[in-house]
């Protein structure tokens, strides 16, 4: 981050360079002030930052004094080169008040600390866990928060083709239990967090949620509505046995955002003719409301911002779950980009009623009696160590 | 009954074969490094080897398996990679490359005998991980046809190389704006053999195309095809070189180097399908 210390041109420069060289001398005084690296998280170090800035200040300012000449003379070079290696980062608190060995030693603690947490949740059913109930008909289970990996061919038996979106389960767990009263609800609600992130660029009270549940930071949390007697204890990692092949599936995510969008793209409004005789209107939505109307109603479709709002995909047929790397094998396409991530929970759907009966209930523990193989496939999916499919 | 049981004498020659191959490259014959005598064991029966097979193998790694660029996980390409190892396994996906004449039998429920094959020169090679496809071009009865079939679908069933050779373009598009004689193969047509090591020959054949218009217009620089003889005058020629970008190679975001995930995934694949 420094700027390299180049050997000082012997003929000094005969006229000082305007006032912005000035600057960059000034900005490179004050790194130089902060990049100490035994300067650490001193109580001091705020007030020395100060006086190098002050320092600074009189140095840019002072355009006509013998003293930053001299220095320009000498300090050409670098003051350019400083310009160049200014980077963004050198603005936060970090860079400002840590060393690079501090901010070195604070990513490893929070690391190792996060590996603990993760491995000290494996085992919830011997950690006093909440009463386990039966499954009836009405309950509604908790869903988890998946990683959108991309999507892939997969075939039935009968030879069909189907695409395939693949879901990863990434530290996924419940965060909190708000009861009914709690939340003012028709149901209890679950708060559940997935795919891990960096501790450090959280508020101390955004960060409660998790230090509460014993769980490293989330990158998205999620509230799912569940009945009284669906509940998991607050820890609870959740993996992507959760839900069964065969079953059905609502997934939520955020849809791609497609900026300002005119109608025909927006609403798929027909646009008026290419020729005879239009002028500037050909992808325009032409009238909004009628002369006795006398208003436009409210909700009309117009020009607007597209995408980026939450859209649900429901009753996706779940084909294959690999239980080895937490994937989910959802049938057609989900909501999102890649890599964002997605909400998936048995389908509300009545007609998925059928298919979605005894799954793992409340969900699946790693540590309970129930041995499962890498890979769970419906019965209809062709396996690839099967012989290829012939008909009879 | 006698096709019967020859086809099951050669099946254990085969194996025994193989399992012959593995002894010989283990090491569980040697004695123990502490320096006491292992029990007595005999040597191993002595194994002719075919001293042309030991020359280095040529590496070939479909193209299928090296992923696109992009922002997806790296992770997600592994899992397709598995199931496409895992169909590899068990049905023979044979080495073969654009140009080359292939053979193929699929499963079709509305076919007499239920199954369909068709013989064909390979024109493209498309798609990558379980989604891969290649298309095969025929001329059938004086009309051109194109099958385009997906490596990894379980309906198909055998996959022959009937003539394996490669040709001046990656990208045959341009046999159907070519005269039928380049696209007409014989149904029944014999493999042609030729030996495991040597080196793809590369055919380079250049069509004569039929009059203009083309689907496309091949003679731009953008398409950069060697594999034509085009009988166009001189001025035309020169006009498509209007389109030419000779900057295009200079720039450094295009550039996508893909030897060292080559390798990676070669060692991978290759690891895989031994097991």
């Amino acid at each position: 981050m420094l700027t390299p210390e180049l050997p000082a041109t012997p003929a000094p420069e005969p006229a000082p360079e305007p006032s912005s060289r000035g600057r960059a001398e000034a900005f490179k005084r004050r790194t130089s002030w902060r990049r100490k690296p035994e300067l650490g998280l001193g109580g001091g170090m705020a007030g020395w930052a100060l006086l190098g800035r002050l320092g600074g200040r009189l140095w840019a300012a002072a355009p006509g004094s013998p003293l930053r000449a001299a220095a320009a003379g000498a300090l050409g070079v670098r003051g350019q080169l400083g310009l160049i290696v200014r980077h963004i980062d050198s603005a936060t608190w970090w860079h400002e008040h840590l060393s690079e060995e501090n901010v070195e030693f604070l990513r490893k603690s929070a690391a190792e600390e996060c590996r603990a947490q993760t491995a000290s949740k494996l085992c919830p059913l011997k950690d006093e866990p909440w009463p386990v109930n039966e499954w009836k008909p009405d309950s509604i289970r908790v869903g988890v928060i998946a990683v959108k990996l991309g999507m892939m061919p997969i075939w039935t038996k009968s030879g069909k083709k189907h695409a395939v979106t693949l879901l990863k389960v990434q530290d996924c767990h419940v965060l909190r239990y708000i009861s009914k009263e709690e939340s003012g609800k028709k149901t209890s609600q679950l708060i559940v967090g997935g795919k891990n992130a960096s501790p450090f660029s959280k508020s101390e009270a955004a960060m409660e949620i998790f230090k509460e549940a014993g769980v490293p930071r989330k990158q998205k949390i999620s509230v799912f509505n569940v009945t009284d007697d669906a509940l998991v204890k607050p820890g609870t990692p959740l993996y992507a046995a959760h839900f069964r092949p065969g079953q059905f599936v609502d997934v939520t995510a955020r849809t791609i955002g497609k900026g300002f969008q005119g109608v025909m793209k927006r609403w798929g409004f027909k646009g008026q003719p290419a020729s005879h005789g239009q002028t500037k209107t050909h992808r325009r939505p032409g009238a909004i409301s009628t002369n006795k109307a006398a208003k436009v109603y409210r909700g009309k479709k117009m020009p607007g911002k597209m995408g980026n709002i939450y859209r649900t995909s429901l009753g996706l047929k779940v084909w294959r779950i690999n239980t080895k790397h937490d994937i989910i094998y959802v049938n057609g396409s989900v909501p999102g980009h890649t890599n964002c991530l997605v909400k998936v929970r048995d389908s509300k759907l009545p007609t998925c009623k059928d298919h979605n009966k005894n799954p793992p209930f409340p969900t699946f523990f790693a540590d309970g009696d129930e041995q499962l193989p890498e890979d769970l496939y419906d019965e209809e999916v062709f396996q690839f160590k099967d012989p290829s499919v012939t008909y009879a | 009954m006698a096709a019967a049981c020859e086809r099951l004498f050669r099946r254990s020659a085969l194996v025994r074969v193989a399992w012959r191959g593995r002894c010989f490259s283990s090491s569980g014959y040697r004695t123990d490094s502490d320096g006491k005598p292992a029990k007595f064991q005999p040597p191993p029966k002595p194994v002719i080897v075919d001293k042309q097979k030991l020359q280095e193998e040529r590496r070939f790694l479909s193209p299928e398996f090296i992923p696109p660029r992009g922002r997806k996980d790296p992770f997600k390409y592994y899992m397709e990679r598995k199931d496409m190892i895992q169909r590899r396994k068990v049905f023979n996906i044979p080495e073969f490359y654009v140009g080359s004449i292939l053979a193929v039998t699929t499963a079709d429920p509305y076919a007499n005998n239920k199954t369909n094959r068709f013989v064909g020169i390979c024109i493209q090679r498309g798609g990558k991980g379980l989604g891969a496809t290649f298309v095969l071009r025929n001329v059938i009865e004086g009309q051109g046809v194109e099958i385009r079939y997906e490596l990894y679908n379980p309906r198909i069933q055998s996959i022959e190389v009937l003539k394996l050779e490669k040709r001046l373009d990656d990208n045959l598009m341009y046999l159907r704006d070519a005269l039928p004689e380049y696209s007409t193969f014989d149904m029944n047509m014999k493999p042609v053999s030729r030996l495991a090591h040597e080196e793809i020959p590369v055919n380079k054949l250049q069509v004569r195309m039929k009059p203009k218009p083309w689907s496309k217009r091949w003679e731009r620089p953008q398409f950069n095809i060697k594999g034509i003889k085009f009988e166009l005058p001189e001025e035309k020629m020169k006009e498509a070189q209007k389109w030419s970008k000779p900057w295009l190679e200079f720039d450094m975001l295009r550039e996508y180097d893909t030897s060292k995930i080559e390798e990676k995934i070669w060692k991978e694949v290759s690891e895989e399908l031994k097991k």
